[in-house]
């Protein structure tokens, strides 16, 4: 398993060397580059300028600029942001709570939601409220997230006023509050939940068999033979065999939230790195859109590796080599 | 003697269905596939017949020209759906709309189906170097966080090809490494057969026995799983479209009528200009998700309906 695990980071290594190769060559292939964000824009003295772009390597050749560059991201140094004038790393850092936040919120909805529902499927299978729940899944499953997120805005904010419909927090509150971590709750709750309900069809149907399935091995036999209530060997006996694979799902769905973290956060404006990433492309920031590049491949790279050594850990038939 | 040919004429040997028969008779008998694909082929006939009913459907059948004077005008007699900010029919964009969407989302599928049917079956087949070469590079792509990449790469290539095709181009390039890998794995355990060695044996080239025969033994697969990206290509396309990011704004396509969601005051006070295209790929992305799960019952010798 040690070897696996270590194999498989090493074997990370060429794969983000690549992908930095690529983020380089996209970023120097955009119009324009981010020399503009390392200047004094008030002087247009073409000398400045030319001496500006010698002192900040602009004029090496392109491999010295990748290995210059990537020097500085490991040690990181992620370069200026050419739209803020702040470290893009800094950037990061205060954006970076927030999509946690919201990604911690919604995989919680997803496990909650998911296990209530998978729990009631595997012990009453083939009935009414089974295929009703099979039927829900399948339509959340199928109806595109910001369908879902431009109706929820619409219902839940617009109409019902339950949630606001934007932003991470309400200004007027003071930071550090009580009020203030309500708030965020509160602002983070509709975007969590479009996104955490969305997934829940593969955690439920998953769940629902494997309950199914242990629900006619021997063990469960032998303490119904000894005279185990129902509800005793379904919420304790089952439940403990049934639940372990689902954490195999965790890696996936951390590449998964990355994807729904840029669509939802745009959606619901707000403040995560999904939008920062938006924003960054728009306005040609090239260091903070590299830097971002980077992250989010990385951690999809690592949500990846996570899933299968998981895989391995959970299930221990499966031969990792 | 007599006898004998009249039992012979009245028994006349039944040709038994063959395999596309059966999955057509059990794809016609699952009615949730039927009426989908109804569904689907009237979304179809009404995006092709876009041109040619647009003056039927509304006074302004011009979806690319601002009407300053009849902006935002609820649904009524003369607008069926009303018009959104710039004075455009609704109707007459949903109409052209689908012609947008359907034709992103199918020219997308193809590339995705042809490279990883193309890539899964050399990589299964040969095996060896050849099969680590090609799904090394497979798992490269499938690394990618495909909006992020697919965000970056339109913004370069916006421009240089036309719009529309270079959305097609990179989200089918960036997807078919599910594909690929399926269909390797599929071609894998279709290649022990006898009939592979068989082949071989009485020299078919390679091209000819991943062709002739193994092809048509994976196809099953590959058209449940092109019905199944189909829908999702029509979902990256309406998704990078609300984001700015797909067909170019001009161009009324489902995802960018839904753009307009993105200002709080259509979204909250003018429905009937976003709700409509919302619906209508709600509603496609169903079908053609059920037509993929008929199709999948139906090609599956072992499911008994």
């Amino acid at each position: 398993m040690l070897k696996y695990t270590i194999r498989r980071l090493l074997g990370m290594i060429p794969m983000l060397i690549l992908i930095s190769i690529v983020v380089f060559t996209l970023a120097k292939l955009m119009p324009g580059d981010s020399l503009s964000g390392e200047i004094d824009p008030l002087n247009t003295n073409p000398e400045y300028i030319a001496e500006m772009r010698e002192k900040l390597g602009y004029n090496e050749p392109l491999p010295v600029q990748y290995f210059d560059w990537i020097t500085g991201f490991l040690q990181g140094d992620f370069g200026k942001s050419t739209r803020f004038k702040v470290p893009v790393a800094d950037i990061i850092m205060e954006k970076i709570p927030n999509t946690l936040f919201l990604g911690v919120m919604s995989l919680l909805i997803t496990y909650i939601l998911a296990f209530l529902m998978g729990m009631y499927s595997g012990r009453k299978p083939y009935t009414l409220g089974d295929n009703a729940i099979a039927g829900i899944n399948y339509i959340m499953l199928a109806i595109p997230s910001f369908v879902a997120a431009v109706f929820a805005i619409y219902f839940f904010s617009f109409h019902l006023n339950w949630f606001p419909f934007g932003g991470s927090v309400d200004i007027l509150v003071e930071e550090g509050t009580l009020d203030y971590w309500f708030s965020k709750l509160h602002h983070v709750l509709l975007p969590a939940i479009v996104l955490g309900a969305m997934s829940t069809a593969s955690y439920t149907q998953f769940l629902r068999n494997d309950i199914i399935e242990n629900s006619r091995k021997d063990f469960v036999r032998t303490a119904r033979a000894k005279g185990t209530p129902i509800k005793k060997i379904y919420n304790v006996h089952i439940l403990r065999n049934s639940i372990i694979p689902l954490v195999t799902f965790l890696g996936f769905d951390f590449a998964a939230l990355i994807g729904g973290a840029i669509i939802t956060e745009t959606i619901f404006t707000y403040p995560g790195i999904g939008q920062l990433f938006l924003e960054s492309v728009t306005s040609r920031d090239y260091p903070t859109l590299m830097a971002l590049t980077m992250l989010l491949s990385f951690l999809t790279l690592a949500g990846n590796l996570i899933a299968d050594i998981l895989y391995g850990i959970v299930d221990p038939r499966i031969r990792l080599d | 003697m007599a006898s004998t040919t009249t039992i012979a004429q009245q028994k006349k040997p039944e040709r038994s269905l063959s395999p596309w028969q059966i999955a057509r008779k059990k794809f016609l008998r699952n009615k949730l596939a039927m009426i989908s694909s109804v569904f689907i082929i009237l979304v179809t006939i009404m995006s092709l017949s876009a041109p040619f009913v647009a003056n039927f459907l509304s006074p302004l059948p011009d979806v690319t020209k601002v009407n300053i004077g009849s902006m935002n005008i609820q649904p009524n007699g003369e607008h069926l759906l009303g018009t959104d900010k710039s004075g455009r029919d609704v109707l007459t964009r949903l109409f052209y709309g689908g012609r947008i969407s359907l034709l992103v989302g199918f020219s997308a599928t193809l590339i995705v189906i042809s490279l990883g049917t193309l890539v899964g079956s050399i990589a299964g087949f040969f095996g060896g170097l050849v099969d680590n070469i090609l799904m090394r590079f497979t798992d490269f792509v499938l690394n990618f966080p495909f909006l992020v990449f697919v965000i970056v790469l339109n913004t370069i290539l916006y421009g240089i090809v036309d719009g529309l095709w270079v959305l097609i181009l990179v989200i089918g390039v960036l997807s078919w490494g599910g594909v690929a890998r399926l269909v390797r794995s599929k071609v894998l355990a279709e290649k022990e057969n006898e009939y592979i060695l068989a082949a071989l044996s009485i020299g078919c080239s390679p091209w000819k026995v991943i062709r002739k025969h193994l092809l048509p033994n994976v196809m099953s697969t590959i058209i449940v799983q092109a019905t199944l990206i189909f829908a999702s290509m029509i979902v990256a396309e309406a998704a990078l479209s609300y984001l700015g990011f797909g067909v170019p704004q001009a161009t009324p396509s489902w995802g960018n009528m839904l753009s307009s969601a993105n200002e709080p005051d259509v979204l909250q006070g003018k429905p009937w200009i976003w709700m409509p295209p919302a619906l209508l790929i709600t509603l496609t992305i169903l079908s053609i998700n059920f037509i993929g799960e008929g199709l999948k019952d139906a090609l599956n010798p072992k499911s008994l309906r």
